[in-house]
């Protein structure tokens, strides 16, 4: 009860002080007044602060007379997720994204403190405190976190089962909410740079750092979501192009496009139209992506429980958008440049390629994931679009990102010089072909596979390349850990992690193999050169979950597939088991018990004999590279801190 | 060996690689093939988003077993189809029925290619 | 010349996302309990089976009366709640020309009868070992029931455990 009020009380102070300090930074831009960014930012934050420690003293105490703790939480839930409750459904989730934005708003208002009265700062800080208090407005009103239960219940019904079943729970959230609140900033900097007029001044570009951590914070974030499917979903797939993380993929293709485009400006001030449009993109996706999880109009796994929020955050989405572009348009004639793009195949314009692919890419992704709405408005049948069509459009694009990613930095600026590009991509270019007549000669016959390692080695080579020239200019300079100053070291980092990603990605999905052995006890069986063998079920009871464990050997390594029910909730989940190494994962499912067996909650089978159980076996080959080239992106993005700053720069 | 020579002599080998990639015999097709084909195509009906290749509920295994029977039995493609969407609905196929409004599916990445090589084909020194 | 190529381009965008918003604002959530089963209005799919005593069970045998065909699990909690309902059902309507006829669903044979036993079922279930008779009626959970009507036409389709209420309110419109 007190809880609830001084949690509702918390959010309202949140949003006065979002308020007023938005207010205070347009009478500061416009008027010259004195600005109370700092003192706003930090009030709202409090706001914010005091809201979250209510709802987790009320979720570690199980607190029951809140709604929200007796629909996600139970007596017997542990700390850890007591903690992670706060973000398992959707007005708690608003919490994260509110108290992660409140920390943004203030770490941006502490780092421009000097340039306060900065006619762009006060509309950037205007557009952050906008953007904050529209959120806990959310809040305030119908996305109400700290509604009170009318029933007096002893016992709440625990959280989701797959989402008390993996502690990722704890780390994929917050990761992929940094990354997006992230992108709020480069969009508050365009909005202001727009209303301001003073479209020609570096600020992207200092800020480049931090877009790059947001960047890094969603693509780790992303990762991990699939890394966590692929532990729990029992099908051994790491990506479904369901709704919601077609919502994530959305602004993460434009922010990985703005993030390169940026560097073209840096270097001769080109692409201004570009960069504006995809930061106002950027964010617009962000905010269609929270409509996709919490609106209840697509079908998802991941959806939270649709609610009344839909029009409201389309509307939002709808309104930064056209805000955006409306005030790109008019100021469409200071954005004009002297110089151009010289050739296609310059490195400006093999960037300008990259923005059109990513944007194209994102494009198409938003549509199949809308096709399905607007095929029901104008038809009135419901449709799918799936896997096959996602699968059709992503890999030439796919395809060609990456034969780009081992073109870019061969190519010179300002112009297309063959003689160059050959020198410095002759040894890349012979290792690319002798790749692909070793894996033709081992067997491998998948065109897909072949192409994608040949583009790979070719990007993996250019990344090497620039590294190894960076290290010899750093021993030169007789300073090592100068290496890390370079501008491209990061980034050929990242790029290394994203080839190994890819081919882990073409490997596995070419070669994976699926089959379905029955076993009685004691028995074993060669699958795909892999020996498993079955002993027997076990029974494993917590008060958090009970579970029918199959005991299995794969090469003679232990494991335990099973299927778990959690206390509290009716649903019971196959839980599968992995044996994970660099050459190949062993997935293995309990699919279903012979007569008999119904007890354990597995389907059971007519034609399987008593006290044998029937595993799901499925062989993928390298798809341990998935999670290892996304550690790499990781960091590398996190490399970028040691980036020197472009004022430091002397030849650019 | 000059730069030129050595670059037609890579250019060579790459014909002859992919030559040889396209000219290698693949494996023939079975039926067996075929209903795996054709099982990622069919969405499980009681999932939200797999297809019925890659799921084992009973639903998912029933539909199997029917495409498994039809193709067997000498039946094409669009037979399969139509007969799991006469039992399922047409949310089951995991693409839109072709034409009408499915064009826009189709024609729209095509479009957007376009675009794409007319604005990066207008790059050129002012 | 430039300034008209980005204010043009803005302008299509503009309009492209107020059309995308207003579409995608007037769209209703999913509801996830409402069916609307393909089969509404078109002839039941015919089938025959063995029924767990030992007797044969055909649609076609049933043409005349109105069938209440409904799929169940041993396993499945929702149709425990059921059975005795459709038992009553089907005790109060045995002089109407209505026949319930049950489908086991993805079930053994033993457990089938045992439950059948437990519950006194008061009609008869037939087996479905390779799932046909599920898969031609659309089936993906029980408890699912279809009404069908003397011409064998299926009328109702209902998702979850029927009550007798329900039932006797669609069989009295028939």
């Amino acid at each position: 009860m007190i809880l609830s009020w001084i949690g509702r009380i918390g959010l309202s102070i949140g949003f006065l002080s979002a308020v007023l300090g938005a207010v205070n930074q347009l009478l500061s831009a416009r008027r010259g007044r004195r600005s109370w960014a700092l003192p706003a930012a930090l009030a709202s934050l409090t706001g914010i602060a005091i809201a979250v420690g209510a709802m987790q003293v009320a979720l570690i105490t199980h607190n029951f007379s809140l709604a929200y703790v007796a629909e996600n939480n139970a007596t017997f839930t542990p700390l850890l997720y007591s903690i992670t409750g706060m973000w398992s459904a959707l007005e708690g989730s608003l919490l994260l994204w509110s108290l992660i934005l409140g920390l943004l708003v203030v770490a941006v208002v502490v780092y421009y403190r000097r340039q306060r009265q900065d006619q762009v700062v006060s509309y950037a800080t205007m557009v952050l405190f906008i953007v904050a208090g529209f959120f806990l407005l959310l809040m305030v009103g119908p996305a109400d976190p700290f509604l009170l239960n009318p029933a007096h219940v002893l016992q709440g019904a625990g959280p989701n089962a797959l989402l008390q079943d993996n502690p990722l729970v704890a780390i994929h959230p917050p990761l992929l909410y940094a990354g997006f609140v992230g992108f709020t900033v480069p969009f508050a900097f365009a909005m202001a740079m727009l209303l301001s007029g003073r479209v020609h001044e570096q600020w992207p570009i200092e800020q480049r750092r931090w877009t790059v951590l947001a960047w890094g914070s969603l693509s780790v974030g992303i990762v991990l979501g699939s890394w966590w499917s692929y532990q729990v979903l029992g099908w051994g797939g790491f990506w479904g192009w369901d709704p919601v993380e077609n919502a994530a993929l959305l602004p993460w293709l434009t922010a990985t496009a703005y993030i390169h485009s940026v560097v073209v400006q840096d270097r001769r001030g080109l692409f201004r139209v570009w960069n504006l449009s995809l930061a106002v993109g950027t964010f617009s996706l962000t905010v269609l992506g929270t409509f996709f999880t919490r609106s209840g109009v697509l079908q998802s796994v991941h959806a939270f429980s649709s609610s009344t929020l839909g029009p409201v955050l389309i509307g939002f989405f709808g309104l930064s958008l056209v805000s955006g572009l409306g005030l790109i348009a008019w100021r469409g004639d200071e954005l004009r440049t002297v110089v151009g793009v010289d050739s296609p195949f310059s490195r400006e314009g093999i960037f300008v390629m990259n923005n059109v692919l990513f944007v194209g890419f994102a494009f198409v992704v938003l549509l199949g994931t809308v096709f399905p709405l607007l095929y029901q408005a104008i038809n009135g049948v419901q449709v799918t679009v799936g896997t096959p069509y996602f699968a059709a459009v992503a890999g030439p694009g796919s395809i060609v990102l990456l034969g780009l990613m081992g073109l870019a930095p061969l190519v010179s600026w300002r112009r297309f010089d063959a003689t160059t590009i050959w020198r410095r991509a002759r040894v890349t270019a012979w290792t690319c072909v002798a790749s692909v007549v070793v894996l033709e000669l081992a067997g491998v016959r998948h065109w897909a596979v072949l192409l994608v390692v040949f583009l790979g080695v070719a990007a993996a080579g250019s990344a090497l390349r620039t590294l190894a020239n960076n290290v010899t200019s750093a021993r030169r300079r007789q300073a090592p850990w100068s290496v890390l100053r370079s501008p491209s070291t990061a980034g050929m980092v990242v790029h290394l992690g994203v080839v190994i990603l890819a081919v882990g990605i073409v490997v596995s999905t070419s070669y994976t193999t699926r089959t379905e052995v029955t076993l009685s006890p004691n028995q074993r069986t060669v699958v795909g050169g892999h020996t498993i063998g079955f002993y027997g079920f076990g029974k494993r009871t917590t008060t958090l979950d009970s579970q029918t464990l199959v005991n299995v050997t794969v090469d003679g390594a232990r494991l335990q597939p099973a299927i778990t029910t959690f206390s509290g909730r009716s649903q019971a989940v196959g839980t599968p088991a992995i044996s994970s190494n660099l050459l190949r994962d062993v997935y293995l499912t309990f699919d279903a018990v012979g007569q008999g067996g119904a007890t354990s909650g597995a389907q059971v089978q007519s034609d399987v004999p008593v006290g044998a159980v029937v595993l799901g076996v499925t062989i993928e080959p390298l798809l341990s590279w998935l999670w290892i080239g996304g550690l790499i992106i990781g960091l590398g993005s996190a490399l970028t801190l040691g980036r020197r700053r472009s004022s430091d720069e002397v030849n650019g | 060996m000059t730069l030129l020579s050595s670059f037609r002599l890579w250019c060579l080998a790459v014909v002859l690689v992919v030559g040889s990639v396209i000219l290698l015999p693949s494996a023939p097709s079975t039926w067996q093939t075929r209903v795996a084909h054709l099982e990622t195509l069919v969405k499980c009906p009681s999932c939200d988003n797999l297809s019925v290749a890659q799921s084992t509920t009973a639903s998912s295994l029933a539909v199997r077993a029917q495409i498994t029977a039809m193709v067997r039995a000498g039946d094409s493609d669009t037979q399969v189809f139509t007969a799991i969407e006469r039992a399922y609905g047409p949310t089951v196929l995991l693409t839109p029925p072709s034409g009408g409004l499915t064009n826009l599916l189709w024609m729209g990445p095509l479009a957007l290619l376009l675009c794409a090589v007319v604005i990066v084909a207008r790059l050129r020194r002012r | 010349m430039r300034r008209r190529v980005v204010a043009l381009t803005a302008l299509v965008l503009v309009v492209l996302t107020v059309g995308f918003t207003a579409l995608l604002a007037t769209r209703p959530p999913i509801d996830a309990t409402a069916v609307h089963s393909p089969l509404l209005g078109t002839m039941a799919p015919a089938f025959s089976g063995t029924s767990l005593n030992g007797d044969t069970v055909s649609l076609q045998q049933e043409r005349g009366n109105i069938v209440v065909l409904n799929f169940w699990a041993s396993w499945c909690a929702p149709c425990k709640q059921e059975s005795p309902n459709l038992s009553s059902f089907a005790w109060s309507q045995r002089t109407n020309h209505v026949k319930v006829i049950g489908v086991v669903y993805n079930d053994t044979v033993s457990s089938a009868r045992s439950f059948e036993r437990y519950y006194g079922a008061l009609y008869p279930s037939i087996s479905d070992p390779q799932g046909s008779i599920a898969f031609h009626y659309g089936v993906t959970a029980p408890p699912t029931t279809f009404v069908i009507d003397r011409g064998g036409r299926v009328v109702a389709t209902l998702v979850g455990p029927a009550s007798q209420g329900q039932l006797s309110a669609i069989v009295s419109r028939l």
